[in-house]
């Protein structure tokens, strides 16, 4: 497996230097792009650490099967939304590096009295993995490292805050304990029955058999109790927290609260565009939906439920039995061309909810002006913004940037959301939700598109979400292309890339009398990449008898 | 897990209610922490009410001694489960007027007690969250009880040491049946935040929405250190001449000469040169104002402090809006907090999105805000309480500084005047002057 050998070269290469513990995706792998802020960064300090909350090592503690993995995945996620220039750092990738492929760590690694060459050996594991961290924290501007080990004794954890209180990093222990056995053999039958191991078992065998397997394995555990540290206790998976706080800043607050609202029951969230509008091209009009707009609302309407109802048979076939459909919430913005969308699934009984966050971009002084206009009045803005499109905002108008600040509610909802979720918002909104969940980056987002005859669907999974597209058949090719680029809104009838050369972030209102001429003819719709480098499922296979 | 109803069919029905029930022995900060809750839902538009069970029993026992509270006192024992039982019906009538979050401070001390709240509440479909307060810091609990029991209305016109005494015997009664939640491990069902040591440790169990994370959120960053804000409309701006709305414009004379005045008058209020840090809109005219400020001052620019967005109207005066959208001038006169300019924001929505701003504010200690007049009536009517009716007419004058300190039970206000002239931009209901004066007892 190319990850592996990646890893393993790495690890072994003396001078090396890991950019985070595995080489999968976004999340792990951080950008080197140090004039890059993230999507929902407030500010930038010299010292890219936000908060005044100095540089963090957060420590994972807990046994395998307790859901570490997509606790720290899910807050790293957060946390480099915010800005917070975050790695994870899985020890487990090390211990799998140092002992090589289809090599097996001693029996008595995990034994408190092991024998003196398997503690050497867990010490130079361990001294690789502490001093990528320190390479990161000291050296690249890190601000939080999530170290995701076992951690299982109070002294080993005592020791680790002392150590890393040397090199003035504050400690957060974060431990999931599940103590409930229902939760316990759900997670262990989801990652771990893949294994060659285990194959062919019942999946509820398998899952004992595992569970029976780690506590042999690593016979010692001690949950946190230490009175000294920092730590917070992940009961059950969410279902309760304690947390001692002995030197508590924000940041660690913020990390309280995000988790209260994670979970880890799997649903999927959908994203529409809205109808267009009569005044498509207003942003201050609150114009309603136009004929076409009304025929769109119906047809995405039935679509949505048409592909809701086929996974639901599949499912049911694949369990043998009826299963029920997760409850389907419905959220718009406060604008009349999103709310009307909305209509024809409210008729029906759905629930929806009007969000005044969620309002798309402001455009400032942009609008209704046309590109010329903007050229002659803003040069200077025109460079700018052609710099940092996520980053600048016209006069009078709102960036990127200031919309995802703007939508933090928003996205902590959607984690706290345990129903599928559909939301209609305009087209800059849907780029910084789906960036959000897809983990693209600052550049990209500006040009992400959502044409409107699909409806796009994000499945939660391990290391990354799957991202799918469901085609919505039987529309008006003209009301199709999504808004050209970033604040541009979209004239209809006339297709990209006409006249002038597109200036980002600009309208291109149509010349006069070229709108009947370039009317309705092919539109070649621009598809946004499938964002997905999902090598997760081979990465879970491969973690498989992770033990560490 | 007791989750969201559905019909199965994947429609689901549901109206989120809440009732905070607050727990804990006398002199632990409960009502301190209820008023804060209530103060903060509140002005996110999510109706809250505190209802106080011994203003209920104050009405039959205004001044009861400490063994009106021993469990051993039959009549007093009665007496205190009636405000109980009154305190919560009434709070059931509010609910089924629209109430969203009903705060019931009581000390709701021992297990029966929570078990008839619980019961008596979920049966009007209405969720509840404990939220405890339990502290054995004697030093904190004295300086409690000096500072907020010797005044309460029980003790009026007696003698603080006596009252002290007393409350402490009243105190030792709750004592004799104080059950913490969940200490025997049969509580375990119960949606509860238990914060343990002033903060030191928490507990939070069961959340089962967005809003009660919102709210333990919310519990969690308040912190008791002494601090204050101080809040500062920018410089009087080249459109304040003309008497014209938003727009992005710079500084007039005089408001340039604010801007040079202005670290003097912050030296004045803060009385010593430890630093504030600075948070302005991205507005020219903020920016401007916070210029001169000394250079070891931090500076943070936040859009979320941006002047309320006038849509179509932004840069017209008043008059100007009249004559062409007369209806909205109308309109907004008359619930001005909720009425949203054609393509702009109205009064709720800068609440919304100055959300992030207050729990900064809320965890931080001294800031300085320079902002403009709608913003900075929405930061005032957070600390002050001020209705949503209310808040949108708040007199906040050009070239003043306020310094804002939160006390146990509201906040001080203090304010500076630059004694630079500045055109009054406040607007009476209806009136289309361009500068108009405040009220006779205007000022803030």
């Amino acid at each position: 497996m190319d990850t592996l050998l990646t890893a393993e070269i790495a690890a072994n290469a003396p001078r090396y230097r890991r950019r985070s513990s595995t080489f999968i995706d976004g999340i792990h792998d951080v950008s080197v792009d140090e004039g890059n802020m993230a999507p929902a960064q407030l500010y930038s300090t010299m010292s890219g650490r936000l908060f005044h909350s100095g540089r963090i090592a957060i420590v994972m503690v807990g046994l395998p099967a307790r859901g570490k993995t997509h606790i720290c995945v899910s807050m790293a996620r957060y946390l480099q939304w915010l800005g917070v220039k975050t790695r994870i750092f899985h020890l487990g990738d090390y211990r799998r590096a140092t002992v090589g492929e289809g090599g097996q760590v001693p029996q008595d690694y995990f034994y408190p009295n092991a024998s003196p060459t398997s503690v050497m050996l867990r010490q130079k594991i361990l001294k690789k993995c502490r001093e990528d961290i320190y390479a990161w924290l000291n050296h690249e501007n890190g601000q939080v490292a999530i170290y995701d080990a076992v951690n299982p004794t109070a002294a080993g954890r005592r020791a680790l805050a002392k150590e890393f209180a040397k090199h003035d990093v504050q400690t957060l222990y974060l431990e999931s304990f599940v103590d409930d056995e229902e939760i316990l053999k759900e997670n262990a039958r989801n990652v771990k029955i893949s294994s060659p191991d285990f194959h062919g078992m019942d999946p509820n065998e398998a899952a004992e058999r595992y569970l029976a397997r780690i506590n042999t394995k690593i016979p010692v555990f001690e949950t946190m109790q230490e009175e000294e540290l920092n730590y917070v206790k992940m009961i059950n998976a969410g279902q309760a927290f304690f947390y001692n706080n002995v030197s508590f800043n924000y940041l660690s607050h913020r990390i309280v609260f995000y988790l209260t609202n994670l979970h880890i029951k799997s649903r999927t969230t959908f994203f529409v565009r809205a109808g267009v509008a009569t005044e498509e091209d207003s942003y201050k009009a609150d114009a309603p939906l136009s004929e076409e707009g009304k025929s769109y609302a119906l047809k995405m309407t039935e679509t949505l439920l048409r592909h809701r109802e086929q996974e639901r048979k599949q499912l049911s076939e694949r369990a043998g039995q009826e299963v029920p459909l997760r409850p389907l919430t419905v959220w718009t913005s406060t604008r009349l061309r999103t709310i009307q969308t909305g209509d024809p699934l409210k008729e029906k009984g759905y629930k929806v909810r009007q969000r005044s966050q969620m309002s798309q971009i402001n455009p400032g002084v942009c609008e209704k002006l046309s590109e010329r206009a903007i050229r002659s009045l803003y040069p200077e803005e025109v460079e700018k913004h052609e710099l940092d499109p996520y980053h600048h905002r016209y006069p009078r108008a709102e960036s990127y940037h200031d919309l995802a600040v703007r939508l933090e509610p928003i996205i902590l909802e959607l984690e706290r959301e345990q129903n599928d979720l559909l939301i209609i918002a305009h087209e800059s909104v849907l780029r910084v939700l789906y960036a959000y969940l897809m983990h693209c980056s600052t550049r990209d987002i500006p040009k992400l598109k959502f044409p409107r005859d699909e409806i796009i669907e994000i499945i939660p999974a391990a290391y990354q979400n799957d991202a799918k597209r469901i085609h919505i058949p039987g529309l008006d090719p003209s009301t199709v292309p999504g808004s050209p680029e970033d604040i541009r809104i979209l004239v209809p009838g006339s297709p990209p890339g006409a006249g002038l050369p597109a200036i980002p972030g600009l309208s291109t209102p149509p010349e006069s009398g070229a709108a009947e001429s370039s009317a309705p003819v092919s539109i070649t719709v621009a598809r946004p990449p499938e964002k997905v480098v999902n090598t997760a499922k081979e990465m879970v296979a491969d973690k498989v008898a992770d033990e560490d | 897990m007791g989750g969201p109803k559905t019909n199965g069919i994947g429609v689901q029905v549901e109206d989120t209610k809440i009732c905070v029930v607050m727990v804990g022995l006398p002199a632990r900060g409960k009502s301190y922490i209820a008023q804060k809750a209530q103060r903060y839902l509140k002005w996110l538009s999510i109706p809250a009410a505190t209802f106080n069970v011994g203003n209920y029993r104050r009405n039959d026992s205004p001044h009861p001694s400490a063994d009106f509270f021993d469990t051993n006192n039959a009549e007093g024992e009665r007496k205190r489960r009636a405000a109980a039982a009154a305190a919560i019906a009434d709070m059931l009538k509010w609910f089924k007027s629209g109430g969203v979050v009903g705060i019931l401070d009581a000390t709701n001390s021992t297990k029966e007690r929570r078990k008839w709240v619980l019961d008596t509440v979920t049966k009007e479909g209405v969720e509840v969250i404990f939220v405890e307060s339990k502290c054995d810091d004697e030093e904190l609990i004295m300086a409690n009880i000096r500072d907020v029991k010797t005044t309460s209305p029980d003790y009026q016109g007696q003698d603080p040491e006596k009252a002290a005494l007393d409350f402490r015997t009243r105190i030792r009664n709750y004592e004799k049946v104080y059950r913490t939640i969940n200490a025997d491990g049969d509580e375990d069902d119960l949606t509860y935040l238990k914060i343990m040591n002033v903060g030191k440790q928490v507990i939070i169990n069961r959340i089962r929405d967005y809003l009660q994370s919102r709210i333990v959120y919310y519990l969690m960053n308040l912190h008791i250190r002494p601090r204050s804000v101080w809040l500062s409309r920018h410089g009087e701006s080249m459109l304040n001449l003309e008497g014209r709305i938003g727009g992005d414009a710079g500084l007039s004379l005089r408001g340039q000469e604010y801007a040079r005045k202005l670290p003097e008058l912050v030296l004045e209020s803060v009385g010593s040169d430890r630093p504030l840090t600075v948070w302005t809109s991205t507005l020219k005219r903020t920016i401007a104002t916070a210029r001169h400020l000394p250079a070891h001052y931090n500076q943070l620019q936040w859009k979320a402090l941006d002047e309320l967005d006038a849509g179509v109207c932004d840069g017209m005066t008043y008059q100007e809006i009249a004559d062409m959208y007369p209806e909205d001038f109308q309109a907004r006169d008359e619930d001005k907090y909720n009425y949203r300019y054609r393509g702009g924001e109205s009064y709720r929505d800068v609440v919304i999105r100055l959300e992030p701003i207050i729990m900064e504010l809320e965890r931080s200690e001294d800031i300085l805000i320079i902002s403009h007049q709608a913003v900075i009536r929405c930061i005032y009517a957070y600390f002050m309480q001020k209705t949503q009716e209310e808040s949108p007419w708040v007199p906040v004058p050009l070239h003043t500084l306020m310094k804002l300190t939160p006390r146990a039970y509201g906040t001080e206000v203090q304010t500076y005047k630059a004694n630079i002239k500045a055109v009054s931009t406040w607007r009476g209901k209806g009136s289309t002057a361009k500068h108009e004066d405040p009220s006779p007892d205007g000022g803030v």
